[in-house]
């Protein structure tokens, strides 16, 4: 079967585009269905389509199949993004409190991450919720691209699948292309779902037109990233470094875009950057202001740009290998290395230098909010006054709380970090190093300091960030050691989850996501348990309103010293309790 | 070269106890029983064969001596203590090769061959150079970088360039080239010059050959068989072929004799080679042409064990 499919003639120049690859027959079908080979076609134009795209329809339908949850989680969670954003700034604010909330969101460290704001001048409901929030769907589409476009094509090559797909009647670019259009059709889905989301919302968005616009605004970035992730799959022969470099080309264009549009709100004179960016075309279409749809062609002009170039360069290369050369490392182990502390440092190395960035640049940003809070204060939402200590204590109060913002974030590295554990044990790495002079407690323990000692650190550099970012834009010093101390005081709240999350992985690692459950029902309690005025026995439920939000609440030095001594505690049980249970093994 | 040997002056020193010593060993898991009453032996200083097919018990028969995974009946003593509750300073004292080393992606091979040596309690940084030169590995790769015999390299040189008094070797050279099997060889018979015990579970029978004094074969989570491999032979069965001029008929009866089968003037049968000298005189009495007599492979011994689940 399949004979025609035999040929080794190559044809190259053909075009890539994606209409015309739908159009085309699946390949894949042949052999069900189609008449006998030769009697179709002429055989030429046969082996052009046989060569490259062979197998294209059952790739694409396979890719569905393992994508059954996958897909559907990424459509319908951007699309209920789409619907709370729009809901809720629907339901919460009011003509009043729009306009002065979008005093404060003018600000030029507002525009440096949300964007150009268009329409701020005369505000409605739909325009702040495009102007605030748009970018944030859009970060998701394209996070959806990078990761969907790297799991069916690099992921595959490095754990060997491609080979044996490459191996069977497929072409030399099937698999890269049913990803594309496997995932433009899932940015299709999105765009789609968050306008409904959007246009069927308490924030009553009219006309229907510039909701589609803001919804294909989103899908446009994700085409892009698509693009994109396609190229960065050809570089390096490692998924995480592909999608790695993809991300932080992501980051660029974020960036690029965000410092236009602080200009732009500004005043300034560098407005033209945020024209040099994806993210920046698809915020420039101005749903319900300017409602351009003209925008988005250059999206669309990108991929059909990048595309052939990620054809081109995986022709250039083998199977399974990268453009980029790997880097040689060190021939023997530093002197260092040589403790399980050691190790499990090294381990998380990387990840404690990105979060400790990533935090101390939220921590100055954050901060230097501190001074429009301030000013913008009396025409807030009264709701949300309330969690950030009322109109008069304002600055000490956003503070405080941002204090709590940033432990919820930490918690986030630290529950990853314990999971890390796990992973190297499910990873088969754990065996050999306890066959080694190691015990068990050491190894774990070992591995929980980096955690606990890695969220310390982690609140510190986000409290000095906030108390800089807020005393540079206030001018007043003085903000910074409460500041600093308010967040490092959070930290026990996160070792209490640590604590959690080890006692559940010495006894039964099956059930560490008991961490995540414990944190996300915490987070909510804390962030909005007041405002849904619920009992005080429930709140108490939560380890992140014990500590206090100092500097506008006084610290609690009890409720410091039981979720220390909490999470050391648990983590000690579950030491004892893996000193007794049986390794994962091969 | 500077080869250290104070292994040898360690491991020499008189020890009372075996090695290894495994009694009525049980592990289930759930319903299914991995370990079923196993009783494994194996003298200090020599190489042990462990042989079994794939989910015979081999791989957790090792684990269970590192204390990694808690065996559910049964006496074990490894250098004369329990391997679970001395785990750690046991392992100081031994060291282990997995069949399936996994490596960390973002380590280098020299890395982590000196971190699991120095783990185990120091790195011997002469010896260590001079396996990775034997076993020409790149320790400058990445642990992702690596394919399965690399990794498995990894392991190996960490191992051997440990001044250890035992080897737990759990198929180790899967993945090995004919080339670095050679190597692998010597590395084990050097390791016995110096007096080191050598558990080598494997399912490549002329390793085993080569290397093993004695010889254990698990069979679903017991050992069947175990013994010199001179000594499982004798049990076994010899194959013979002769050419004669006519039928000898008492071979129908002789006991000893088995699966005769008469070929044209060739004759073919295997014999007990407990019962071999009965044989030979009485084919001694007969016109006989020519005979070859083939000793049981490993192969046979194995087969024997193993084939009698499907009578």
């Amino acid at each position: 079967m399949n004979t025609h499919t035999a040929t080794t003639a190559r044809t190259r120049g053909e075009n890539p585009g994606s209409t015309r690859l739908l159009t085309s027959a699946p390949p894949g079908t042949h052999g069900r269905h189609a008449a006998p080979a030769g009697h179709r076609d002429h055989p030429a134009h046969r082996a052009e389509r046989g060569t490259n795209l062979t197998g294209l329809g059952t790739l694409l339908r396979f890719m569905l199949r393992r994508d059954r949850w996958r897909l559907p989680l990424w459509v319908l969670g951007l699309s209920a993004m789409a619907a709370y954003f729009s809901n809720a700034i629907a339901l919460v604010l009011d003509g009043s409190s729009l306009e002065a909330m979008t005093v404060f969101a003018k600000n030029p460290v507002m525009g440096l991450i949300t964007g150009p704001g268009y329409g701020f001048d005369d505000i409605t409901v739909p325009r702040f919720i495009v102007g605030m929030y748009g970018v944030f769907l859009m970060l998701g589409a394209a996070l959806m691209s990078i990761l969907t476009i790297s799991r069916h094509t690099r992921s595959e090559e490095q754990t060997g699948r491609a080979e044996l797909v490459r191996a069977d009647v497929t072409g030399r670019h099937t698999q890269l292309i049913a990803a594309l259009v496997l995932t433009l059709g899932m940015n299709v889905l999105v765009a789609l779902g968050t306008t409904v989301a959007f246009a069927a919302s308490e924030a009553e968005p009219r006309p229907f037109s510039s909701a589609l616009l803001f919804g294909a605004s989103i899908g446009a970035v994700g085409w892009v990233f698509a693009g994109v992730a396609a190229v960065t799959a050809q570089l390096s022969a490692f998924a995480r470094a592909c999608s790695g470099i993809a991300g932080a080309i992501l980051a660029v264009f974020f960036i690029v875009r965000g410092l236009g549009d602080m200009s732009a709100v500004q005043g300034g004179d560098l407005e033209w950057l945020s024209w040099l960016s994806p993210l920046g075309w698809a915020q420039q279409t101005a749903p319900f202001t300017l409602d351009r749809w003209w925008p988005l062609l250059l999206c669309v002009g990108l991929l059909v740009v990048l595309v052939p170039v990620a054809l081109a360069l995986q022709s250039k290369r083998d199977l399974a290998a990268g453009i980029l050369p790997d880097r040689l490392g060190r021939p023997t182990a530093s002197a260092a290395l040589s403790s399980p502390f050691a190790l499990a440092l090294r381990l998380q190395r990387s990840s404690l230098l990105w979060w400790s960035l990533g935090v101390l640049i939220m921590g100055v940003v954050f901060g230097s909010f501190t001074s429009a809070m301030a000013e913008s204060a009396d025409g807030m939402p009264p709701e949300i006054l309330a969690i950030m200590g009322g109109a008069d204590g304002i600055v000490d109060g956003y503070l405080g709380f941002m204090g709590l913002y940033f432990a919820i974030i930490v918690a986030v590295f630290a529950l990853i970090s314990a999971g890390g554990l796990r992973a190297e044990e499910q990873g088969f790495r754990t065996e050999p190093v306890l066959a080694t002079g190691v015990s068990r407690p050491g190894w774990m323990l070992a591995w929980a300091s980096v955690s606990f000692l890695g969220a310390l650190l982690l609140m510190a550099l986000g409290g000095f960030g906030e108390g800089f970012g807020a005393a540079a834009s206030t001018g007043d010093w003085d903000l910074l050691g409460p500041t600093f101390v308010g967040h490092l005081a959070q930290t026990p709240a996160i070792w209490a989850l640590l604590g959690i999350a080890f006692l559940a992985y010495g006894i039964v690692p099956r059930v560490m996501g008991i961490g995540w459950i414990v944190f996300a029902a915490s987070a909510v309690l804390a962030f909005f348990g007041t405002m849904l005025q619920l009992d005080e026995a429930i709140l108490d439920l939560s380890v992140f309103v014990h500590i206090g939000q100092y500097p506008s609440v006084d610290l609690e030095p009890a409720a410091i010293a039981w979720l220390t001594a909490g999470g050391i505690v648990l983590t000690l049980i579950g030491a004892v309790g893996f000193r007794r249970r049986n390794l994962i093994t091969a | 070269m500077t080869v250290q040997t104070s292994t040898a002056d360690r491991t020499t020193t008189p020890h009372t106890s075996a090695a290894i010593e495994m009694t009525a060993v049980v592990k289930t898991y759930g319903r299914v029983r991995a370990l079923d009453g196993l009783t494994l032996s194996v003298a200090r200083g020599e190489v042990h064969g462990f042989l079994g097919p794939n989910g015979a018990g081999k791989s957790t028969t090792i684990r269970i001596l590192l204390g990694i995974l808690r065996s559910d009946a049964g006496r074990i003593s490894l250098l004369g203590e329990n391997p679970w509750s001395h785990a750690v300073s046991l392992h100081r004292r031994l060291a282990y090769v997995p069949g399936d080393v996994e490596l960390w992606p973002g380590l280098t091979g020299g890395e982590a061959i000196d971190l699991f040596s120095r783990l185990r309690g120091g790195v011997d940084t002469a010896k260590r150079d001079e396996l990775i030169e034997r076993f020409d590995l790149d320790p400058r790769k990445k642990g992702r970088t690596y394919s399965k015999g690399n990794r498995q390299k990894v392991a190996l040189i960490s191992a051997l360039a440990s001044n250890v008094e035992l080897l737990l070797l759990d198929e180790p050279t899967a993945g090995l080239d004919p080339l670095m099997e050679a190597v692998f060889q010597e590395c084990i018979r050097e390791a016995k010059d110096q007096g080191r015990t050598v558990l080598l579970s494997s399912h490549i029978l002329a390793q085993v050959e080569a290397l093993a004094d004695r010889v254990s074969i698990i069979r679903a989570g017991r050992i069947v068989e175990t013994g010199a491999l001179a000594d499982l032979r004798h049990l076994s069965r010899t194959t013979v072929t002769v050419q004669v001029e006519k039928d000898i008929p008492q071979l129908t009866t002789m006991t000893g004799v088995h699966d005769l089968v008469r070929e044209g003037p060739q004759l073919h049968f295997s014999a007990d080679t407990a019962q071999l000298p009965g044989i030979m005189r009485a084919l001694g009495e007969h016109d006989i042409r020519s005979l070859t007599a083939t000793p049981p492979t490993l192969e046979q011994l194995l087969l024997r064990h193993y084939g009698s689940e499907d009578r």
